[in-house]
């Protein structure tokens, strides 16, 4: 909701009030004050075909307003009818006369001019992982599976820091084209993606998945993501055929490393 | 001022009418066949012609060879047999609910008439009976037609039915035959039989005219929800078929849909009549019945959505995946279009209502509520008719993040929506109620306590709708779909309790003038609207009950594999309800123009004093 | 407005209405429902070609997506299936998760999820009719919702009233 609109609306409805205007007038401020209401009111943008449904009841319940009263009615009648039989008025008749077809002739110019767009598809940027994967003829089952070299961290510093050193070389031999310098998801041949590659610094991406999830990314890349994950989306290709599962291991520690995260700890299913 | 002609429609209907001359030219010539250039007349003979003549002995003597067998489907030129069954179907049934719901309220207003002794109950009656015997002879005649085309067009499903309802056809020839025998002893006995053995003749025709149409619904719920068969089809028990799962739901539904539609088709009468009408007599005479027709058609109008929900869950019980079909599946954008139009349907008859105040003294101290009732209905309105998924671009689908949006997802699921009508259904009553009080002033010594009880039960009533509503978002869905049933209770038992209520308040009470006839004109052409828009859903609706079965003609039974077994989509769907509306009112304005030819009773101008409400007094 | 005649306004009046509806009837989303189509099955085509027939009689002729989402939440009327592989292996103890999604299948009321009503049809009978092959790829379909397809045409089905073992799973013992 965006409160400040709707007072706004309110404000300016009662603030005609004070005005007192004539019948027509305040129609005219009841259809555009549930118009602004509508089309502004809400922090996520309404649909276009629900406004025109919901100015449609509205249209109709102003209608029945003016109407269900014959002394409203004349109110809302009598300015109409001079307005287009007064001689007073009759240039300002002229100009509405043309401007109703103009309007129509905008919009639908507006209409044919603007760009073509796709069908939409909903995808879905984490999708379920299946159960297992082969990769290089071993089978890595995922709910259970972890990063077989994180245990170094704790029982060998050493060859932990070897292994994040050699993530980092494979990180900029491969990845950093896309995934960028910082692991920002702004690689330098972004401007050609779309959607575009994740940023790891984004809480909401490596914190919360798995090692084995990230394993199963590289490792399989855009073709191997599910149906709802949208495969032809994904430009991310599939790594298995360029690394070793070692190099892969290595760079998923890298990620973390750098990022200065961990990763989702395995938990129970239920 | 001297009559101009009305030279803005002429301009438009000449321009039309170029339209359609170049429309009807082009398509004449379209469809013209090809007409070789005129050859030389030369005598000798092609090889051609040889050739052709051959081809016409062998195709007869093909044709002497060929065995008899039965065929399964026939087709219906042009528009196809689906369509031309679908049209004749609903003629038959509007017409048809038409001359069972008009004997229903005709016998109560005369009995009223009857009871009170005033002359002009009986007049009206008549008046209403007086509409009915060209009806039921076209009735029949588009029953005739629907069962010729029936054996014509689907001659193996109508042999299934006949195997499984043969014993019900009988009695129903008979039915139709009292039926008529009924109906014209109803209609030009009036006034010749006493008053009482009328009545008996008025009430026995209704009786046949509702067994008649229970017969008829078992064919047409069996095909949607068969049983009484085997898993082969073959059948165990009429009975059975005949008490199907939807049986008596849609008995009830119709009943009731009846007697509001009938109401309007008959205040829509009323509404022309009272257009054309010159003399003030004729003006409240017609005004008044337009009065009693829209005050049936609201009365039949408030019960249908509990009947429709009825019938509905009746529907899931019988297979949830039927259910699902009809609500969330190919058919749940029937039901925004249904929303749209129910939702006019309630702002009409309110509208109607607010009006009918212009011709009370008195009614002023209630205006100033009207814009509270319009912002109520309108609010419930808008949240009947949300849809659940929205039509939406694909920027709006990234800023919603699916085609649900954050804030109006809430307003398109079942809670919402039946919180939004059992409100309307409220707001109504409650229009009608102060339309009710605006011409009569209490006098008993409790008024005011009265009044404060009648509010309390109203805002009782909405406050256990309006909770069980949101109650609704926070259950699961096995809880969830219980709560209808108290939220309908508690509707229905506040409409109970305020007319009770209210009868005893307004005993003896002082009544103001109501000026017949001096109605705001703009009201019957919303009577004239109601008929349109209550037609129209009758078609939709009739369409959803039929096109549940998709490729089915009998549901998981017979399977239909004609051409026309898929399912159109909803744009066709209204194309041909549209056009069945406007031929049923084409036809219907001639049964008018007939019953207006016929003789009036000379007892117009007894209308001139306050009738009573009908209802409760 | 009193110029016009009477009738014409109500002629023009009722066709103006039956017009506003038939263009709401216009406005929303136009889809044809074509009945079914024969789907030839062969018995010995992979388990990918099962999948992918599986996804077809999955959204058209199975009508599955009358009433189950895939990755949907919230206030839901039947069980999501995002990731049902899974699930269905933890379903009922004994039964792996292709007995399970067979049980649910052949025999949707013997097994309700917590929180939903029964309601599921038999998916072999009609109305939705589905014959064993057609079955079978949609087990191998609803594996890849979380898992990979295991079944193969001649995998055999074992649940509640399958006729092959009784209600004794044969192949579903617990290791």
């Amino acid at each position: 909701m965006n409160v400040l609109v709707i007072l706004a609306v309110v404000a300016a409805l009662i603030g005609l009030r004070f005005v007192k205007p004539g019948m027509l007038v305040w129609l005219a401020a009841w259809w555009v004050g549930c118009y602004v209401a509508l089309r502004y009111g809400f922090s996520t943008p309404v649909p276009v075909s629900v406004i025109k449904l919901y100015m449609g009841i509205v249209t109709l319940s102003l209608t029945a307003y003016a109407l269900a009263d014959s002394e409203r009615w004349a109110q809302v009648r009598d300015p109409l009818t001079a307005f287009m039989t007064e001689r007073r008025y009759q240039a300002w008749l002229v100009v509405v006369a043309l401007l109703i077809p103009a309007l129509f002739a905008v919009r639908i110019y507006a209409q044919m001019t603007s760009d073509p767009q796709a069908p939409s598809f909903a995808r879905t940027v984490h999708p379920a992982p299946p159960d297992s994967i082969t990769v290089h003829d071993t089978e890595y089952p995922l709910g259970t599976q972890d990063n077989p070299y994180r245990h170094l961290e704790n029982d060998d510093p050493e060859a932990f820091a070897g292994r994040v050193v050699n993530g980092r070389q494979i990180y900029y031999e491969n990845c950093f084209y896309c995934h960028g310098d910082l692991m920002a998801g702004d690689g330098m041949f972004i401007h050609g993606l779309n959607p575009i590659p994740t940023s790891f610094q984004d809480p909401g991406t490596i914190p919360m998945l798995r090692e084995a999830f990230l394993f199963w990314r590289i490792a399989k890349g855009a073709p191997g993501l599910p149906e709802e994950g949208g495969p032809w989306q994904s430009a991310m290709p599939a790594w298995e055929q360029f690394l070793t599962e070692e190099e892969m291991w290595n760079v998923i520690l890298f990620l973390y490393e750098f990022t200065d995260s961990k990763p989702r700890a395995v938990e129970e299913l239920h | 001022m001297k009559r101009k002609p009305p030279l803005i429609l002429v301009g438009v209907l000449l321009f039309l009418a170029v339209i359609a001359a170049v429309r009807v030219a082009m398509y004449v010539n379209s469809k013209a066949s090809y007409t070789a250039p005129i050859a030389a007349t030369g005598e000798e003979r092609t090889p051609r012609d040889q050739a052709i003549e051959d081809a016409a002995v062998a195709a007869q003597e093909k044709a002497l060879e060929r065995v008899y067998e039965e065929e399964e489907y026939r087709a219906f030129p042009r528009v196809g047999s689906r369509v031309a069954i679908w049209v004749v179907a609903q003629l038959h049934l509007l017409f048809a609910a038409f001359v069972l719901a008009v004997p229903m309220f005709a016998v109560i207003i005369e009995f009223i008439g009857y009871k009170t002794g005033d002359k002009r109950y009986d007049a009206l009656a008549y008046e209403f009976t007086k509409l009915l015997s060209v009806s039921f002879s076209l009735t029949a005649t588009f029953g005739a037609a629907l069962t010729f085309m029936l054996i014509a067009l689907y001659p193996k499903f109508t042999n299934y039915m006949m195997h499984v309802f043969s014993p019900t056809f009988l009695p129903y020839v008979l039915l139709f035959f009292f039926e008529a025998g009924f109906l014209y002893s109803y209609y030009y006995g009036w006034g010749k039989f006493g008053p009482k053995m009328h009545l008996f003749l008025g009430v026995m025709l209704n009786l046949v005219g509702t067994a008649i149409m229970f017969i008829a619904n078992a064919w047409l719920t069996f095909m949607t929800t068969p049983s009484g068969i085997s898993e082969h089809g073959a059948l165990i028990s009429t009975w059975e078929a005949v008490s199907n799962y939807t049986w008596m739901p849609i008995n009830i539904h119709r009943i009731i849909a009846n007697i509001a539609f009938g109401g309007s088709i008959a205040a829509a009468y009323a509404a022309y009549q009272f257009l054309k009408a010159r003399t003030p007599e004729e003006k409240a005479h017609y005004d008044w019945m337009g009065y009693i027709g829209n005050f049936v058609a609201i009365v039949g109008l408030l019960p249908l959505p509990f009947a429709g929900y009825y019938l509905a869950s009746e529907i899931y019980a019988f297979s949830q995946t039927m259910g699902l079909t009809m609500m969330g599946g190919a058919f749940s954008w029937l039901f925004i279009i249904q929303a749209v139009l129910i939702g006019n349907l309630f702002l009409f008859a309110n509208w109607y209502l607010w009006l009918g105040m212009g011709r009370v003294q008195g009614a002023e101290r209630y205006r100033s509520y009207i814009k509270y009732l319009l912002i109520i209905i309108t609010l419930c309105f808008a949240v009947w008719a949300t849809p659940r998924s929205i039509i939406s671009t694909i920027e709006e689908i990234q800023s919603m993040g699916g085609s649900s949006h954050p804030a109006l997802g809430y307003m398109g699921v079942m809670s919402a929506k039946n919180t939004a009508v059992n409100i309307l259904i409220l707001t109504t009553y409650v229009s009608f109620l102060l339309y009710r009080r605006s011409s009569k002033v209490p006098t008993v010594s409790w008024a005011k306590l009265g009044n404060a009880i009648q509010f309390a039960i109203f805002a009782a009533a909405a406050s256990i709708v309006l909770f069980l509503g949101v109650y609704g978002y926070f259950v699961e869905a096995t809880v969830r779909i219980k709560l209808s049933i108290p939220q309908v209770g508690s509707v229905l038992l506040a409409i109970i309790l305020v007319t009770i209520i209210d009868v005893l308040l307004l005993r003896n009470a002082k009544s103001t003038t109501t000026e017949w006839g001096t109605i705001n004109p703009v009201s019957q052409y919303l009577l004239i609207a109601l008929a349109v828009t209550f037609t129209w859903t009758m078609g939709l609706m009739g369409y959803v009950r039929s096109g549940l079965r998709l490729h089915w003609h009998v549901y998981g039974v017979i399977r239909d594999t004609s051409p026309d077994a898929f399912t159109p989509t909803l744009g066709f769907a209204t194309q041909v309800v549209s056009v069945t509306v406007l031929l049923f009112f084409a036809l219907i304005g001639f049964v008018f123009w007939l019953a207006g030819l016929a003789g009036k009773k000379p007892t117009i101008e007894e209308a001139k004093t306050t009738p009573e409400a009908v209802v409760a007094s | 407005m009193s110029r016009i005649p009477i009738p014409i306004q109500l002629v023009l009046l009722t066709v103006a209405l039956t017009g506003v509806y038939t263009m709401v009837g216009q406005s929303v989303p136009q889809k044809e429902v074509h009945p079914p189509e024969v789907i030839d099955i062969a018995s010995n085509i992979s388990t990918d070609d099962m999948v992918e027939i599986g996804k077809d009689i999955f959204e058209g002729k199975g009508i599955c997506t009358t009433c189950h989402t895939i990755g949907r939440s919230g206030a839901l009327r039947f069980p999501d299936l995002d990731g049902i592989a899974t699930r269905a292996a933890t379903r009922i103890p004994g039964y792996s998760a292709v007995d399970y999604l067979a049980e649910s299948l052949y025999e949707p009321d013997i097994y309700v999820v917590e929180g939903f009503n029964p309601g599921m049809p038999q998916i072999n009978k009609p109305p939705i009719g589905l014959n064993d092959d057609e079955i079978m790829c949609v087990i191998a379909y609803l594996e890849t919702l979380g898992g990979m397809a295991t079944v193969t045409m001649d995998t055999p089905l074992v649940y509640t009233g399958s006729s092959s073992s009784g209600s004794e799973p044969a192949r579903g013992e617990a290791p």
